[in-house]
């Protein structure tokens, strides 16, 4: 059933049930993917799968209820569904559903929609990927794994005041992993890229030098240390505590840059954008889960907050417009998050980052950011691994030591970044960075 | 859910163009959460999901497609679709399905289909006004109450043809208390396989006031010292640690393609003698339990290790075909989306002989993890990390002051040697684990233990 039926079919129902305000929201995915493990193909998935959700106004209240189920009768059900959901929620301001889109410019992606690479595509990419991991190191032994994938997203839209928007935007990724032993010393090392040709994107190589790289670690002795944060292990921070500028979480209480805007938040060095168009996201949408225009806006600005994310529930409380960030799969009301995370380069080249922070550590893993880092508080304390740095020179490589400190100091602490900015794995939600380095941090290893 | 017929159809076209196996999963889960934030019932949830997964295996090479059109023509696409990446041939055979079924454990009194949504509402108003009550420095309460009804079907090539049901209710607080300079925050969110019935037993004002009790706990501590310590970790989620630190190394998914230290390991003394850890699956109401598994097998009572020495693994299908060891029943995936894998259900270290009162008396200097929040391993190395939400220090035998912003780190290999102490208190606590096959519900658990030289992170 295509999204002009279900709409026609929801806002018949909608319309017999006597509601006059509402809003239907399709999300519609298609994925394919190959694994291989050992060289030779190991896995292969495909999924295709959509919901949609309905949301109803009823005296001032929302309520919502959502199927995968697209026969008449299903769909006709959510419309009871969402009224009984909408009696149990307290009323708390008018539910908005977007009026003012004639008006609107929507930007153009730049990038266009990607093909779907047939079954055989993926699993030639996947294997080509494992010959390359195991030709670079005779180290490279079993549980190497690769895969290449794809997928497509179409959002489709409408409400009963005229709104009616859909978009499609697609992805391709290749993921490395490499496991090597040397002797009795495991070790792994990954990477991944939105290219799938392992000749273009390099990965294996990648993958296969981060795990050499980490044989023959040592302890770390427990102290203060001045740290080099990896740009991949910047983007996993920035995405442990993406949920500091919520526009919503401030005005429950649940961000520390509450009412911050025009006040310095981090250090001169720290400019931040949420670009939705950023270059190398393939996942760009013209508009956000509400239908209102994205486009791109600084976070942080030479280290002074200038605004954070709205939709527009939460942009009418604050007194603001929405920024255009608002974010929903099918199932869940809708959120506030950024599309893409993007903070700007600094002008030192790596070489140059390292001389300037002479000894002190550079991490290149961090984990369990989930558990170890609080966005309420902005304490955090991960597990963490990484190198050495004396004189300005990489060194031994180090494991198992813990970096502790809290993200809002640590974002004034920063003290320089590095020219080269690494993008992560795209999603709507994707994170561009470089390195960051960072003064006197406390790191736990051997006492 | 699907006629007897269609999936015999199903499961003709998967394996006929060259696999040695297949399997249809249907599924139909309607799921409600209830979201109570800043003193309002701020959003419901209500999901209907509906579809199928087929997985068909040569060898241990698996090919796996899902869809949510459950119209003849949908699943016939998708039976077309797995068939089409394993290859070009083309051989059909008759496939005759055996429906029958596996032994219940749980029933189900109050089905929350069967529950308005206001009650539901009330018992998770009734939690958050009891934290926001507890004390005025409780700046803000956030609640979800949640219910999960799922029922589905697994078919495959060797006749199998079962049908099972599977609830689950869980309320979660989380508070945060606040001085006007800094926040901290505390959770508690208990869980079970059975429907609303579990509030006969789970008091929502005692769930309220433990989270905010917590986040106070936490506000008044300093920073935890870092460095090496003997921990004591208290009893309910304390056991996210044999959880992190070596469950997941025991599971086929790791073992099987050798990414695990404990591979190849059976019958060796891998643990200090006071500890015997255990997953079980059929514990009645239990959070992580299950009649049946996602590939149609019964759930089991596994001894993982028995005395300090490894006993067994867990087993799906492909580990069962990459180990040549049975299969244990042990086989689960979040929905029909993915493609399922060996998992944990209930798993926790039993009972040891030590007195808890001693434990806390033996430690001259060190930590007492009274709750501890969640973490995740390298199965691999075995390097696990996990974040303490609730710590004192001890000094001479005593319990003192609390302190905030702990983790432990450390290998699965290294803490199993040094736990040295097991009490009597054995708890569970509700967790969510996620990892390929999707995220399911897990119970974790121990009675109290001490760990000899762990490293703790801190920042003084």
């Amino acid at each position: 059933m295509n999204f002009e039926k279900i709409r026609e079919i929801l806002f018949c129902e909608a319309k017999k049930a006597g509601l006059s305000e509402f809003d239907v929201y399709l999300r519609m995915e298609e994925s394919h993917s190959a694994e291989a493990l050992n060289r030779e193909p190991s896995a292969f998935s495909s999924s295709k799968s959509g919901g949609v959700s309905l949301r109803v106004s009823v005296d001032g209240r929302l309520g919502a209820a959502a199927t995968e189920c697209f026969e008449e009768e299903e769909l006709a059900a959510l419309v009871s569904r969402a009224l009984a959901n909408a009696r149990v929620t307290d009323a708390d301001e008018e539910p908005i559903f977007y009026g003012d889109f004639t008006n609107t410019e929507y930007s153009k992606p730049t990038v266009e929609p990607m093909s779907i690479p047939t079954a055989a595509e993926l699993r030639h990419t996947a294997l080509a990927l494992q010959e390359e991991m195991y030709g670079e190191s005779e180290l490279v032994t079993d549980g190497t794994t690769s895969e290449t994938g794809a997928s497509k997203v179409t959002v489709s839209i409408a409400n009963a005041k005229g709104l009616s928007l859909s978009h499609t935007a697609s992805m391709h990724y290749a993921y490395a992993k490499a496991i090597i032993r040397d002797g009795e010393e495991p070790s792994y090392g990954t990477a991944n890229s939105t290219e799938l040709d392992p000749a273009l994107s390099g990965i294996a190589k990648k993958a296969v030098d981060e795990a050499k790289a980490r044989l023959g670690a040592v302890n770390l002795q427990t102290g203060k240390y001045d740290v080099i944060f990896s740009a991949k292990q910047v983007r996993s921070l920035l995405s442990a505590y993406a949920r500091i500028f919520s526009g919503k979480r401030a005005l429950q209480g649940l961000s520390l840059l509450k009412g911050k805007e025009g006040e310095v938040v981090a250090s001169p060095a720290v400019t931040l954008y949420d670009d939705p168009f950023y270059k190398d996201n393939p996942m760009q949408m013209p508009f956000d889960a509400e239908g209102v225009a994205t486009y791109k806006k600084a976070l942080i600005e030479g280290g002074v907050l200038k605004t954070l994310l709205y939709d527009l529930t939460y942009a009418k409380k604050a007194g603001v417009v929405s920024t255009g960030n608002a974010a929903r799969g099918y199932a869940d009301p809708v959120s506030i998050s950024h599309f893409c995370l993007s903070l700007a380069a600094g002008e030192l080249s790596f070489h140059d980052l390292l001389k300037r922070l002479g000894d002190g550590i550079y991490i290149t893993e961090m984990k369990g950011l989930h558990s170890g880092a609080d966005a309420v508080t902005g304490d955090f304390s991960i597990e963490s691994a990484g190198f050495l740095v004396k004189n300005g020179q990489l060194a031994a490589p180090v494991h198992s030591f813990t970096v502790a400190g809290n993200f809002f100091d640590l974002l004034k602490a920063v003290d320089a970044l590095s020219d080269r900015v690494e993008t992560g794995l795209p999603g709507f939600s994707m994170i561009a960075a470089p390195d960051m380095l960072v003064r006197g941090l406390s790191c736990a290893g051997e006492s | 859910m699907i006629a007897k017929a269609l999936l015999e159809e199903l499961l003709s076209i998967a394996v006929s163009t060259g696999g040695d196996f297949a399997e249809v999963f249907a599924e139909r889960e309607r799921s409600s959460r209830i979201h109570f934030v800043s003193g309002k019932v701020e959003s419901v949830r209500d999901l209907v999901i509906a579809g199928v997964g087929i997985r068909v295996f040569c060898g241990t090479k698996t090919y796996y497609a899902s869809t949510s059109d459950t119209s003849r023509e949908g699943l016939l696409a998708c039976a077309a679709s797995v068939a089409g990446a394993v290859g070009d041939a083309s051989y059909r055979r008759a496939i005759t399905l055996t429906p029958d079924a596996v032994a219940r454990h749980t029933h189900v009194r109050r089905a929350p289909d069967s529950v308005p949504a206001l009650e539901k509402t009330e018992l998770l108003r009734e939690a958050c006004i009891a934290a926001r009550q507890t004390d005025s420095r409780i700046s803000q309460v956030d609640g979800s109450y949640m219910d999960v009804s799922r029922h589905f079907l697994v078919a495959n090539t060797e006749g199998l043809c079962r049908e099972d049901d599977k609830v689950r209710t869980r309320l979660a607080v989380s508070a945060i208390a606040s001085d006007g300079v800094e926040n901290q925050s505390g959770f508690y969110g208990p869980g079970g396989g059975v429907g609303i019935e579990f509030f006969e037993r789970v008091s929502p004002r005692e769930v309220g006031e433990r989270a905010a009790k917590q986040a106070l706990t936490n506000l008044g501590a300093s920073y935890c010292p870092a460095g090496k310590m003997t921990v004591a970790i208290e009893n309910g989620f304390g056991g996210v640690i044999f959880h992190e630190a070596c469950g997941h190394s025991l599971e086929a998914s790791s073992v099987g393609i050798g990414a695990s230290q404990m591979a190849g390991k059976l019958g060796e003394m891998i643990a200090n003698p006071k500890v015997t850890a255990i997953d079980d699956g059929t514990i009645a109401g239990g959070w992580g339990s299950y009649h049946m598994d996602d590939e149609g097998n019964p759930a089991s009572r596994i001894v993982l290790i028995e005395n300090g020495v490894l006993k067994n693994y867990m087993v799906d299908r492909l580990g069962s075909r990459r180990m040549s060891m049975p299969m244990t029943g042990s086989s689960r995936r979040e929905n029909y989306r993915y493609e399922p894998t060996s998992r944990m259900t209930n798993t926790f270290i039993d009972n040891g002989p030590d007195r808890n009162e001693d434990i806390i008396a033996s430690i001259e200097y060190g930590l007492y993890a009274r709750a501890m929040g969640g973490g995740s391993v390298n199965p691999l190395t075995g390097e696990f990390n996990f974040s303490v939400k609730e710590g004192y220090l001890v000094r001479n035998g005593k319990i003192c002051e609390a302190v905030r912003g702990a983790s432990l780190i450390g290998t699965g290999a290294d803490i199993l040697k040094n736990i040295d102490m097991v009490g009597q208190n054995l708890a569970t606590g509700q967790g969510v684990c996620g990892s390929s096959s999707g995220s399911v519900p897990t119970d974790v658990g121990q009675p109290l233990i001490r760990v000899n030289n762990i490293t703790v992170g801190g920042r003084s």
